[in-house]
């Protein structure tokens, strides 16, 4: 028996090795099991499959606000960030001597964080061309959308690197970096074929937009914030007529709120959505002050305003115990969000009415400028404009304006490197120097 | 006593009676294998007559007989555990025969195929192996990785945190791969271990870059270092060939302790020890008037004002990383058997308070083997270990503004603020950093806990068995199956949290399961009068692992309360992995007398994480060792053995889980879901990355062995490495994980032994370990680019992939050009080892560790110049750096040292003390003192010049931002065998 058994066992066994042997394991073809994949989507995607690249859209549209805003306000002495990170008051002040390096956080956060945006609506816009279940109409409303996100994007790059790369429709075979009219000049033209794709898309999107979106929300009110974008794209061009047309298709108005228009929304909930980056916690008191991750208002900005200008006080507060932190102060800090879920605006109509008055600068027509600069002063507490009516004394009346209108905006450094006037930023530390631009990344390879 | 004696005369006349008539045919030996000092029978010991196939084993009490045809004889006695004996026996009849139980013997055979083994004289590899006294016979050892510092030759083990528990990386013979898998692959006892760091979601309270900033332990932590019978290292791919395609970081073999048989043995352990801080680096000497030119007026005000009323500055250092951790660790096991069944049953539970308070660790392990011989054609081995292991690690690390990590917050935390909490306990805020150290110390938790079981099974046939031909059929596998708990608390009153997130709870529930079976075909035949052995094998291997992370985060929290529930956001992550290998092998080795020693092998192995999952690649092996010493030319006697061998073999490693897929991750907003394009490009095409090592070397034996040498060189290449690199980022991608370069590792390896002294009352035993490796980058399809996430950018330093390079090179823009400024491979690094026994009962012993060259990123410095805070701003030097460019230059560090790793003296009592004391019962008892990390003699200017700041995980090792310091180890060791 014992024998018997023993045999059996053995050729059992054996008879198994040989069988595994012989019937070769084949591996099933693998799925990623945590998320969809991009080919998926690009041939014949669903409705639902288009919309969720729609908010994608929107959402990969607030990738690196927070560096974008901290960066260039330290780098266009708005601001000081301080944290943890020696690099923010170190390199982007040009401490010591130090260059801008183009392999750190402060020069790569912005550039990928707007070409996640530009690449989903470049997706958004593929998909589009490769479904069936979408009409013309719905078709155009996605494609206007997706071409007015992209250009808002590229406008972004432009003003933090003064170039862009525009064709990036194939990762492995990018187009040229182009310079600043090149890109500026293929935004606008883009802009223009967005507009024309609203104007045939109907009377509703297909995709739902957020809250912040409200009262955009249709391809025919969406318009008006394309054509916010393009008056603004207009003025960076130097072309005052275009803007001013711009304008009038737009949602500005020199008699409307100044708040007005589309906004970033900002959750604490999942699926990678996010907290408003540029929300600091406000110190409380002189024993519970918040100076180790703050915003720090540059005293200049503090010094320069006119007396009674209302835009210091809300939007800045006096640091309780304003200590220093490598070798730098300030005696306030930011107040410009309530809550890290604070929206902040996309384009609102204050910028506008800002755009108005430089659009109406370099068209001459001056009067139209001061009108607009005083809808401005006035909102903030001051009385109306009484310098020289000259397009250079309302062009530096307009900086200004600017420069309080849109402080820790992504506004200034650009302002002021446009205008040629970053040489007139103060130096704080000696040995500091002071950028106007960022380096391209390196993995751009350029 | 007088029954004895009746005995006795009874023996001898039968004794009288028999032997003649024997005589006249066939000699009868009997006797008794007793254990040298203990006088026990020794069971299952094997006794052959030299020069022939006669043998037979000793039985359970250590009685044999063997019938040899003529005499004299000499009887070979051994088995493994024992150290060979060989007697002559003139006489027939009763002899009792001493053997000596060794450690060392166990050296001898090395496992070099998946179901073969080969005696170390005859291997062709520089296979290193440590054995449990090597292990943890010195000192209290917490892991594994850990206990193997100075014990093996070509390992590289960085640390990435002092916190109880570890957190290590081995290396061996440089990097063999940057974003695939560069730890070696772990089997114990024929079950490939889980060996993963398990982020825990802290990063999204301490705003931390990546999941491995958050400095987890690594998994080994679960195995218990004393359960270690012996440890193999397969360094490189010539000696992991065998294992394909997980093979190309080399393979570290685990053999936990087997019972022996016979009388029921038990030992038990009890060591009791301290943690403190290994190196304090201190305050900044401050005073009023580098104060006040450091901030301004009112600091120096605030100074003296705290001067004034408490007598002095705070030391928060010292309040933090001071604490004096007390540590337990207590083992109990028992082995015996008989001849069918051997058993080791164990169990221990270690208990180790860090040098931060609230901080440590604690492992409940227990632990079953058994061996059962079926029959004369099955036999079975099953190794079980259950572990339960729970770690407490508080916050160390890079963060960004999560007011969490100590070494942050103390960089910028100025020592005449107060941030003791008041009578009614409640916390001041820290005016310079969103974080009081004490609050979090005190309030914040990360902790982790894990139920693990490891099971392995083997089954063994002899299928055939004559003189010749042998054929086993070896079935074998495991299950490693980790549950592991991860769990953050931030309370909402943590001054980052007021305003912000309000409160903060992480809670992960991961699983891993990870399953192996192989089947291998063993053929043994002996041809030309025994002087040609082969072993011809073949089989096949499958492997299935599975993980499941699943991390819930709850933000704004219901005042003082943990469950993620109890919430307004809450957030969850989930991530799976699946993968499959499948794998075939067949190896021929050829003996002939112990003289040449070949061996020929070819694996061919397929994966699911392959571009294509059943496309197979290969791997073949060859390797030839020469016994110089044992051909019959050879007359030398001072030197025994004289060995050169030579050995190639190919491994691969397939890229990480994932890399093939280019997908889609979520991006809601306003309530609404939405997708968008992750960072990763994937290659649906990705091949493995490929090793293939040329390793050529030789063993020299002199005056019996008492001094050995053994040196190797070795020169190893990867093809194909997989490197994730930064795409340019405006492709929407920023990136992909591709074949992309080629590297090359090459080193020496020298190992010399000696026992200097062998008296009755004074021995010394010594060893000293050189060896070295260098990289270099020899091919690179792209342009060179900075090695994401390993490192800080250029601005600061990186590892930075370029052609013509090494690999482990650290790149800075300076002055705008990129410079090389520090490489982190060391110079070379050398062990010296030494145990000395003196008036037989003193046990003495201590390991150095010299670790010449190799240069850190000291980042934490970067902290504290910027928070004024670096110990040494007070001289003329410290203020030149301070007003230095802060660039990557200034914060690269020479990180050498010399460190006495490991002390002890131990005192075993003598036998008959314990008999006299305590009786019969108790065999043995021993008592030492011992330490770890007594001193340490280095340039370097922070807590340890061994650091990571990202954990094990690829290119890592070198970059410091604020770690848990590393500390130092005191013990009290008992240990009472019954």
């Amino acid at each position: 028996m014992k024998n018997i058994f023993k045999i059996k066992m053995k050729y059992t066994i054996t008879g198994a090795l040989f069988a595994l042997l012989i019937t070769s394991c084949t591996i099933d073809e693998v799925v990623d099991p945590n998320g969809p994949s991009v080919v998926g989507v690009l041939n014949g995607a669903s409705k639902k499959q288009l919309n969720e690249l729609a908010t994608g859209v929107e959402s990969t549209s607030r990738n690196g606000l927070g560096v974008e805003v901290t960066a260039s306000g330290t780098m266009a002495r708005e601001l000081y960030l301080f944290d943890a990170d020696p690099r923010n008051t170190g390199n982007l002040l040009g401490k010591d001597g130090v260059s801008l390096d183009n392999n750190s956080f402060y020069s790569t956060a912005q550039w990928n964080g707007s070409y996640r945006c530009v690449k989903n609506a470049s997706l958004l816009i593929e998909a589009v061309a490769n479904t069936n279940v979408v009409s013309e109409e719905e078709k155009s409303g996605y494609l206007g959308y997706a071409k007015t996100m992209k250009a808002y994007e590229l406008i972004q790059i432009l003003k933090s690197y003064g170039t862009a790369r525009v064709d990036i429709s194939d990762p492995d075979n990018l187009g040229p970096v182009l310079g600043f009219d090149a890109t500026l000049a293929a935004v606008r033209s883009l802009l223009d074929e967005a507009n024309t794709d609203l104007s045939n898309a109907g009377s509703t999107f297909a995709f739902t937009l957020s809250d912040g979106f409200t009262d955009f929300d249709t391809p025919s009110t969406f318009a008006l914030f394309n054509r916010a974008v393009a008056a603004v794209a207009a003025v960076y061009a130097g072309d005052g007529s275009s803007s001013l047309t711009s304008l009038s298709s737009s949602f500005f108005s020199l008699t409307a709120g100044l708040t007005t228009g589309p906004k970033y929304v900002f959750g604490l909930g999942g699926g990678n959505d996010r907290a408003n980056p540029v929300f600091r916690v406000a110190s409380v008191s002189a024993t519970e002050p918040n100076n180790g991750d703050q915003i720090i208002v540059h005293d200049s900005w503090i010094n320069d305003a006119e007396a009674g200008d209302t835009r210091v006080t809300t939007k800045t507060a006096v640091r309780p115990d304003p200590s220093i932190q490598d070798g730098l102060t300030g005696t306030h800090e930011t107040r410009l969000y309530a809550t890290n879920v604070t929206p902040i605006d996309i384009i609102r109509n204050e910028e506008l009415i800002l755009v108005y008055a430089e659009a109406s600068i370099l068209a001459n027509n001056l009067t139209d400028a001061v009108t607009a600069l005083d809808v401005i002063r006035n909102a903030a507490g001051l009385p109306n404009y009484s310098g020289a009516v000259t397009a250079d004394a309302l062009t530096t009346e307009m900086l200004n304006q600017r420069r309080y209108s849109l402080w820790a905006e992504n506004h200034r450094m650009f302002d002021l490197r446009r205008y040629s006037l970053s040489n007139t930023l103060p130096i704080d530390r000696a040995g500091d120097q002071v950028f106007n631009i960022l380096p391209i990344p390196l993995s751009e390879n350029e | 006593m007088k029954k004895h004696n009746h005995f006795c005369k009874m023996k001898i006349l039968l004794l009288l009676i028999f032997v003649p008539t024997l005589l006249l045919a066939q000699e009868t030996i009997t006797g008794k294998v007793v254990v040298e000092g203990t006088g026990q029978g020794a069971p299952f010991m094997n006794i052959i007559e030299e020069g022939t196939n006669n043998g037979t084993s000793s039985d359970i009490d250590g009685n044999f007989s063997i019938t040899v045809s003529s005499l004299p004889v000499n009887l070979k006695v051994f088995a493994l555990g024992f150290a060979e004996k060989t007697v002559p026996v003139a006489t027939a009849g009763n002899i009792t025969i001493q053997v000596a139980e060794s450690t060392e013997s166990l050296e001898e055979v090395v496992v070099t195929g998946l179901g073969s083994s080969i005696k170390r004289a005859n291997l062709a590899n520089a296979v290193s192996t440590v054995s449990s006294e090597e292990l943890v016979g010195n000192t209290g050892q917490t892991t594994v990785d850990g206990a193997l510092y100075g014990k093996v030759t070509g390992v590289n083990i960085t640390s990435s945190s002092g916190a109880p528990g570890g957190g290590f990386a081995l290396r061996l013979r440089g990097v063999s791969s940057i974003n695939g898998n560069n730890q070696p692959l772990v089997i114990v006892d024929g079950v490939y271990i889980n060996n993963v760091e398990i982020p825990s979601g802290l990063r999204f309270a301490s705003g931390g870059n990546r999941g491995n900033e958050e400095n987890s332990g690594n998994r080994l932590a679960d195995l218990d270092p004393n359960d270690i019978e012996n440890i193999e290292v397969l360094k490189g791919s010539s000696a992991a060939a065998i294992y394909g395609q997980r093979g190309n970081a080399g393979v570290v073999i685990i053999t936990t302790k087997r019972g022996k048989g016979g009388k029921t043995k038990i030992s038990f352990s009890q060591d009791t020890g301290i943690n403190v801080i290994q190196n304090k680096l201190g305050l900044r000497p401050w005073t009023a008037a580098s104060v006040e030119s450091t901030f301004n007026a009112a600091e120096r005000d605030k100074y003296n004002a705290t001067i004034a009323s408490n007598g002095g500055l705070y030391d928060y250092e010292d309040e933090i990383y001071g604490n004096t951790g007390f540590i337990t660790d207590t083992r109990i096991n028992a082995t015996g058997g008989n001849e069918k069944t051997k058993f080791y049953v164990g169990g221990s539970y270690r208990d180790e308070e860090g040098i931060i308070k609230n901080t440590g660790f604690d492992r409940l392990s227990l632990r079953t083997n058994i061996d059962h011989r079926i029959s004369d054609v099955f036999d079975f081995t099953s190794t079980t270990n259950y572990v339960r292991s729970n770690s407490s690690r508080s916050f160390t690390g890079n963060e960004n503004e999560g007011g969490l990590s100590y070494g942050y917050t103390l960089a910028f935390t100025r020592p005449w603020n107060n941030l003791y909490p008041d009578a009614d306990g409640n916390y001041p805020n820290n005016p310079n950093y969103p974080g009081n150290p004490i609050f979090v110390r005190d309030q914040a938790k990360n902790e982790d806990s894990n139920n693990r079981i490891i099971q392995g099974f083997k089954l063994n046939t002899k299928l055939f068995t004559r003189e010749n031909n042998r054929v086993r059929l070896i079935l074998n596998g495991g299950v490693d199956y980790l549950a592991n708990e991860t769990y953050v608390y931030v309370p909402e009153t943590h001054q980052a949290q007021v305003g912000n997130q309000e409160g903060f709870v992480a809670q992960g529930k991961n699983n891993f399961t990870q399953f192996n079976a192989q089947a291998i075909a063993v053929w043994n035949n002996t041809s030309l009068n025994g002087d040609l052995d082969l072993t011809t094998q073949f089989g096949i291997t499958y492997l299935n692992q599975k993980s499941n992370l699943v991390n819930s985060r709850g933000s704004d929290l219901t005042g003082g309360q943990t469950n993620v529930d109890q919430s307004v956001n809450q957030v969850i992550d989930q991530f799976f992995s699946r993968e499959k290998d499948f794998g075939y092998f067949a190896q021929v080795e050829g003996n002939y007398k112990d003289q040449f020693i070949a061996t020929l092998g070819y694996r061919l192995d397929k994966s699911s994480r392959n571009g294509d999952p059943n496309k197979l690649y290969g791997f073949p092996k060859a390797s030839l060792a020469v016994n110089i010493a044992n051909l019959d030319f050879w007359t030398l006697e001072a030197i025994n053995q004289f060995k050169v061998r030579a050995a190639y073999g190919e491994t691969g490693n397939p890229a990480a889980f994932g890399a093939t897929f280019t997908s889609l991750g979520s991006s809601n907003t306003g309530g609404n879901g939405g997708t968008s394009v992750a960072g990763l490009k994937g290659d649906p095409d990705v091949e493995p990355e490929t090793a293939s090592e040329f390793e050529v070397g030789f063993d020299l034996g002199l005056l019996n062995s008492r001094v050995s040498l053994e040196a190797t060189y070795y020169h190893k290449n990867v093809k194909d490495l997989i490197l994730s690199r930064s795409l340019p980022a405006s492709s929407g991608f920023t990136t992909e994980t591709t074949n992309l370069a080629d590297l090359k590792n090459e080193g020496v390896e020298l190992a010399v032994r000696g026992d200097v002294f062998d008296g009755d009352n004074f021995r010394w035993n010594t060893g000293v370990q050189f060896y070295l490796n260098r990289s270099e980058i020899t091919r690179l399809d792209v342009p060179a680019f900075a090695q994401p996430g390993a490192g800080f950018g250029t601005g600061l330093g990186t590892f930075y992939i370029e052609e013509g390079k090494p690999v482990t090179q650290l790149v800075g823009n300076i002055n705008g050009t990129l410079t090389q400024v520090g490489n982190v491979e060391p110079d070379f690094q050398m062990a010296f080892n030494n145990q000395l026994t003196i008036l037989k009962q003193w046990d003495v012993s201590f390991l150095l560790q010299w670790k010449k060259g190799g240069d850190n990123l000291n980042l934490s410095r970067f902290l504290t110049d910027l928070g004024g805070t670096s110990p040494d701003l007070e001289t003329a030097e410290g203020q030149a750096r301070l007003a230095s460019t802060a660039d990557a230059l200034r914060f690269v560090e020479p990180a050498g040292y010399l460190r006495l790793r490991e002390a002890a003296i131990y005192y075993r009592l003598p036998s008959k003390t314990v008999t006299n004391w305590l009786g019969e019962s108790v065999e043995g008892i021993k008592l030492g003192v011992s330490a770890r990390n007594l001193f340490t003699i280095t340039d370097y200017s922070s807590y340890d010049p061994e650091v990571s700041v990202n954990g094990g995980a690829g290119l890592s090792s070198g970059i410091e931002v604020t770690p848990f310091p590393s500390s130092q180890q005191f013990y009290f060791h008992l240990n009472v065998n019954f």
